[in-house]
């Protein structure tokens, strides 16, 4: 697999963002919508991604497990593993998530998550969506959540990247539609995301070019300034373009040479640690979540990455191929959990696992807005490949919430106990999500910028609401 | 004694600083080379030094009135040395001030005080010094009081001239008490109808319409048919009069019992002041809304909603050429000189033929001139080699098209690569367009086809269809009617495609009217998505330029539409095509942005004459193109700009080319054409047809797919229209430049051949600055890279130096 350096380099333009003139867009956007960091709970936030469609009552949601046996009615199905007991009574988990069940004591499981209806299912639409809080396609490249918060706190420490990206490759099927997101869009380029799609080779990216001497960049770097010196400056006088080439080469320079660089290298982990998290790519990514967050990173997101029918993205064998999916999440992200809270740091980190909508056996879509199905299943399942949750279901999914002023122990919303196993209190849709979020960094519900001379919200219309109920103590709002 | 008193210290250390600066400045000078006025640089420094005498000699009157009873007071060594410093300095002041008065474009009044008020200055501050000269070592103590006059007279000049000075400098209102800064002339209605006690219904409309444009442009974005934020809408005369949530908002004939006018006074922080969004009114607007409440708030019902934008005129317009004085003979000259007169702007001289060639060669094919095209160019004789140049460059069809293809590419939202593709719910266009634009189609044709196209040419109307259901303003055909707005008419019909408008006179019905011609049925309107029940006729956004068959296939409605669009009565399509063409070539439209053509541009005649020309020419963009390189204009030293603000600002003011940052494209290709090849032949997208392929010397920028090189340089996602890119740097295309994989292997894989074929240090020094800037290094250049490198210099030394080089502004720029 290809690791491209070069993603995660470039967005940390908005490391130094602050230092920096910024880009010619940003500057001429005025934001409107007062911060009030003063009442905000949380500095930073660690999304993590289940990407692909992770199944409610496959996972933080279970209803009646039936085990598979030849013959089987698929309407029967509606749960393939057994619930588990975790931290709160009465409240299970699917088997294969003790680890998190572990520490929900500590966070909030809501199960009430209603996707958005984009109609014939697209993931990478949907996942544009929970991202942006925007159904594509709009007229203008809408910003990422990432980047809003990016533009609207900059970075917490100057020299991390307020957003960092980790996990996912451009180079897989919709990889387009992928970049489509994953943009600041009219924000400016800076406030985007540093990728980082390998975790292993993170360090290579804040490094000088490889095989390339600390010595020999330090001297090439000095004939650059000697010939910027002796060239024909009066020819070139005072121009902006002139001085932010010098000024963001400078940048680059200093951004090289830092030494929170350190924290991109898993290999200074000690080494019982870093088996824990070792899983494969996304529980390395818990981990270097973790790093970022100690030395300042203000918004990650770790993905288990999508890849078109591969992870969370089950078209068959869904039951067998859930076991290893939760053996690559349950240990990393429970351990995040406890290490954050161990360094004190899970008070003011907002942890969030999510996905872009849920699964079922039989339905798809949603059950008053059922759309096209992309998959066979059987009336009476014989084979195995066929017990698992293979169409994607919007109308209830799981999310879970630590830290950053949530509260501790909770459980929100309800989905009901038979099929269609959907929404039954407490409806939580994307612009609240993105909106509770603002709440907690201390971010006005209605911050805007005018772009092509009309005002374009965090979340649409500025109208998503806060969701008090997830949170900790009701701050009074900040409209 | 010299050391001894803290203020002689600080009056010598001022001396100091002033003569090093200037040396150092005056190094740095001597090293530029030929191209470069001298005279203008040192002329500027004016305005630098001019607060020295300034400071120095107000500080002398000042230690000198506290000396007023005892001359030899304990300030005497302060004030001799600040009297001398500041003498000197004023002098020099004076000279730098005349030079720069002669190389600036200033004059007038305000120079003129200025500059004979700096004289005077000047000669007191000599005089001063020589008086003291005579009583302190000539022991003349009775000329203590002449001295003290002349001193006293000095600061008084230096205080004078310094005001005209600032005026000149920021502008006249700079001194002024005022605290309205943003004062605009008071509202015609005002200054004509403040004291009249009733209005007839002639003003009555007329005032109404003030009043309503002023709630359109700073209310309507809360306040209307969209959004009715405290349940009030400013939009229509029933909703004015019966207030919001908290009541009335207008007490006829007592603004100061009106909610509306408390509100909009309030200072700026306080959390009930309106508006809250964007600018607050001014003392004009609010005095207007009080004045209108107090006459009763009259709303005559006959008054008809005004145009409350401004909306620029359809029909062309050729006005008449100035006759042409003196060397300017190209119609865009004259029009420029007319400008320039009205707006006191002095011609520049022209640019020498390297800055010519660059910037013609970069414009033209995207390309750098090679060493020996410069020196042949130089050693051509003919008068006319630049306007054969401009023939030659644009007669060399596939370089021009691979030049301009990412122009198009970039506005008509065609790539190699996308979301869209996958589900087949986009078309690529790009053999068509390369085609079109290699045979230099006429613009009339280009955009028929484009509008009503056939197979190859679908993709631009035909937009960007994602699987599953979208929003109803982001529907394909809806789409077609933003980007046909946006691209082809400059206009921004994205927001009326959901609600109508606040941001013009376009309403919803009139984007959905438009719509249905690319549509075979008519489409329900939907506001804000939200489907009305209602639907719209299908005609264009202007009925006087034609009817469209309502009845008729989705094809023969476009067909329709093309015709009417591009017949020369629509003066619109071809002033949006002119002007971007032209912002192409000048870097800053004449109307910014491109995309809304009823801006106001910096010359009306300009891009009326330019607009009409172009089609009496047969809409030919290489013609256009021609004109405009040839013009004296175009060849005359360009503008730097201090921030890209003052581009865009309404007060903009022309004065000729803005320096540009080369494109991705042209980066690349440069680097490409220099060093080695950044893209191989297989990279191509694009390779041309089986019978027409084509071969470039090297895979050129713009047929390659988008990657993180380029997108770090500035090409964009063309999942939206994009009409300009950003020229300022940023740290992400720093890292990507200082760090990336992409140049760092083609740099290194270069000096590897540099190294077998040009073997020692000084011709590689040598050849890579003539190839890259186009002249050779001066001395310091030449020393600077000879330190950092072996005479036979290894392949790393040589990588690193054409880094430094390519990294530098001189490269990046167009100027």
């Amino acid at each position: 697999m290809k690791n491209n350096r070069r993603d995660f380099l470039k967005q940390s333009a908005a490391t130094i963002a602050t230092m920096a003139v910024g880009s010619p867009i940003s500057q001429l956007l005025t934001s409107c919508g007062v911060k009030n960091t003063e009442n905000a709970t949380a500095d930073s936030v660690i999304v993590l991604f289940m990407a692909g469609g992770m199944a409610h009552t496959e996972t933080f949601d279970p209803k009646k497990y039936t085990p598979f046996s030849k013959g089987m009615k698929s309407d029967s199905v509606l749960s393939t593993f057994k619930a588990v007991p975790t931290a709160l009574d009465g409240v299970s988990f699917s088997e294969g998530l003790e680890s998190i069940g572990k520490v929900l004591n500590k966070g909030t499981v809501i199960r009430s998550y209603v996707a958005a209806d984009l109609g014939h299912i697209l993931h990478t639409r949907h996942q544009y969506n929970w991202h942006t809080c925007y159904e594509p396609p709009q007229s203008v490249v809408v910003p990422h959540l990432g980047s809003w918060i990016a533009k609207e706190l900059g970075p917490k420490n100057e020299v991390i990247p307020p957003f960092i990206n980790i996990g996912q490759r451009f180079d897989v099927g919709e990889g387009e539609e992928l970049k489509a997101f994953h943009s600041a869009g009219f924000l400016g380029s800076e406030f985007g995301p540093f990728m980082i799609p390998d975790p292993t080779k993170g360090l290579d990216s804040v490094r000088p070019p490889v095989g390339m001497s600390l010595k020999r960049f330090e001297s090439r770097n000095q004939l650059y300034e000697k010939l910027v010196n002796e060239s024909a400056m009066g020819e070139f006088g005072s121009d902006y373009q002139k001085e932010s080439l010098k000024r963001s080469m400078e940048q680059a320079y200093i951004l090289l040479n830092s030494p929170e660089a350190k924290a991109f290298d898993l290999s200074q982990e000690p080494k019982e640690k870093y088996d824990v998290y070792n899983t494969g790519k996304f529980g390395l990514g818990c981990l270097m979540a973790k790093r970022l967050v100690d030395q300042g990173a203000r918004y990650i997101t770790v993905t288990t990455e999508y890849v078109p029918f591969e992870g969370w993205d089950t078209h068959e064998n869904g039951h067998t191929r859930l076991v290893d999916m939760k053996k690559m999440i349950d240990a990393p992200i429970a351990q995040l959990i406890k290490d954050l809270d161990e360094s004190g740091r899970l008070d003011r980190t907002l942890v969030i696992v999510a996905s872009e909508f849920s699964r079922d056996m039989l339905m798809e879509g949603r059950p008053d807005l059922r759309v096209l199905d992309q998959v066979e299943q059987p009336d009476v399942i014989e084979d195995i490949k066929n017990y698992g949750m293979h169409r994607h279901f919007t109308d209830g999914c799981s999310m879970l919430m630590f830290g950053g002023g949530i509260k501790k122990g909770s459980v929100f919303g309800k989905t009901a106990d038979e099929r269609p196993c959907k929404t039954v209190e407490k409806p939580i849709k994307i612009a609240e999500v993105h909106q509770t979020i603002y709440h907690a960094l201390g971010i006005a519900p209605d911050t805007n910028y005018e772009i092509e001379k009309r005002p374009f919200y965090t979340t649409p219309d500025g109208k998503g609401k806060v969701e008090m109920d997830l949170l900790e103590k009701k701050v009074q709002g900040v409209s | 004694m010299l050391f001894k008193c803290p203020k002689y210290i600080f009056g010598y250390a001022l001396f100091v600083f002033f003569f090093t600066t200037n040396q150092a400045l005056a190094q740095e000078i001597a090293q530029v080379e030929g191209g470069f006025d001298f005279l203008q640089f040192i002329g500027r420094f004016h305005i630098v030094i001019v607060h020295f005498p300034i400071a120095i000699l107000l500080l002398a009157s000042l230690l000198e009135i506290l000396s007023f009873k005892n001359f030899n007071s304990k300030y005497r060594p302060a004030i001799n040395i600040s009297v001398i410093i500041g003498g000197i300095s004023a002098i020099f002041s004076a000279i730098f001030g005349y030079i720069l008065a002669q190389n600036e474009e200033v004059t007038g009044q305000t120079l003129d005080l200025h500059q004979w008020g700096g004289i005077a200055t000047a000669v007191l501050s000599t005089i001063t010094p020589f008086i003291l000269w005579l009583i302190l070592k000539k022991g003349q103590s009775t000329k203590i009081s002449l001295y003290r006059w002349s001193l006293f007279a000095a600061s008084l000049g230096v205080v004078f001239t310094g005001h005209f000075g600032g005026s000149l400098t920021h502008g006249d209102d700079y001194f002024s008490f005022s605290n309205n800064k943003e004062a605009t002339p008071k509202s015609g209605f005002l200054t004509l109808n403040a004291d009249s006690d009733s209005l007839s219904k002639e003003n009555q409309i007329k005032l109404i319409g003030e009043v309503r444009a002023i709630f359109a442009h700073n209310c309507y974005k809360c306040h209307s048919s969209n959004k009715q934020e405290g349940k009030l809408r400013l939009d229509q005369k029933e909703f004015v009069f019966s207030g919001g949530k908290h009541g009335k908002i207008i007490e006829p004939g007592n603004p100061e019992k009106s909610e509306l006018s408390r509100r909009i006074s309030l200072p700026r922080n306080h959390k009930e002041a309106m508006p809250t969004k964007g600018k607050a009114l001014n003392a004009d607007e609010i005095e207007l809304i009080n004045f209108w409440i107090k006459k009763g708030a009259p709303w005559p019902d006959g008054s008809l909603q005004p145009m409350l934008f401004k909306v620029a005129k359809m029909e062309p317009r050729k006005p008449n050429l100035p006759t042409p004085t003196g060397d300017l003979k190209n119609p865009i000259d004259l029009w420029v000189n007319e400008y320039f007169k009205q707006n006191e702007i002095d011609w520049k001289p022209k640019v020498n033929d390297r800055t010519f060639l660059r910037r013609t060669y970069l414009d033209i094919v995207g390309l750098l001139p090679t060493a020996s095209q410069i020196i042949a160019f130089a050693k051509d004789q003919n008068p006319d080699k630049r306007s054969a140049l401009i023939k030659q460059l644009l007669a060399q069809e596939e370089e021009y098209t691979q030049h301009w293809l990412t122009f198009w590419n970039d506005a008509l939202r065609n790539d190699y690569t996308g979301p869209g593709y996958i589900t087949n719910g986009r078309f690529n266009i790009t053999d068509w367009l390369y085609t079109s634009i290699k045979q230099n189609k006429p613009y009339d044709q280009f955009a028929k086809e484009l509008l009503s196209p056939k197979e190859p040419s679908k993709g631009f109307v035909e937009g960007i269809q994602w699987r599953g259901t979208i929003n109803a303003s982001q529907r394909v055909e809806m789409q077609a009617a933003q980007n046909v707005g946006q691209v082809i008419l400059g206009l921004n019909l994205k927001c009326a495609s959901c609600h109508d408008s606040f941001i013009s006179d376009w309403k919803l019905e009139d984007a959905y009217a438009f719509a249905n011609i690319f549509a075979e049925e008519r489409l329900e309107i939907n506001r804000c998505d939200k489907p009305t029940g209602k639907f719209a006729d299908t005609r264009l956004l202007w009925q006087n330029l034609g009817n469209i068959d309502s009845t008729t296939s989705k094809a023969k409605k476009m067909e329709q539409m093309a015709n009417l669009l591009v017949q020369p009565a629509n003066g619109r399509i071809y002033r949006t095509i002119v002007n971007r063409i032209w912002k192409q070539m000048m870097g800053r439209g004449i109307i910014e942005s491109p995309d809304e053509m009823d801006n106001e541009p910096w010359s009306q005649d300009l891009l009326d004459w330019l607009a009409s020309d172009f089609a009496e020419k047969k809409y030919d963009i290489k013609e256009l193109i021609y004109l405009i390189a040839s013009s004296k204009i175009y060849q005359t030293a360009s503008e730097s700009v201090k921030s890209t603000n003052l581009l865009y600002d309404n007060n903009y003011r022309f004065k000729g080319m803005t320096r540009r940052r080369l494109s991705a494209e042209q980066f690349s290709d440069a680097v490409s054409q220099i060093i080695t090849p950044i893209f191989t032949i297989k990279d191509m997208k694009y390779s041309g047809t089986k019978s027409n392929p084509i071969k470039p010397a090297f895979a050129r920028a713009s047929l390659v797919a988008n990657n993180a090189f380029l997108t770090a340089l500035g090409r964009p996602n063309r999942e939206v229209v994009s009409t300009s890119r950003d020229s300022q740097a940023s740290l992400l295309q720093a890292l990507e430049l200082t760090n990336g994989e992409r140049l760092t292997n083609v740099l290194a894989r270069g000096a590897k051949y540099w190294k077998a074929q040009f073997k020692t240090r000084d011709v590689i020094i040598r050849v890579l600055f003539s190839k890259a800037l186009g002249r050779l290094p001066n001395k310091s250049e030449m020393k600077a890279a000879q330190s950092a490198m072996d005479e036979n210099p290894s392949i790393e030394q040589i990588q690193d130096l054409f880094w430094a080089v390519l990294l530098l502004p001189e490269f990046q720029l167009i100027y």
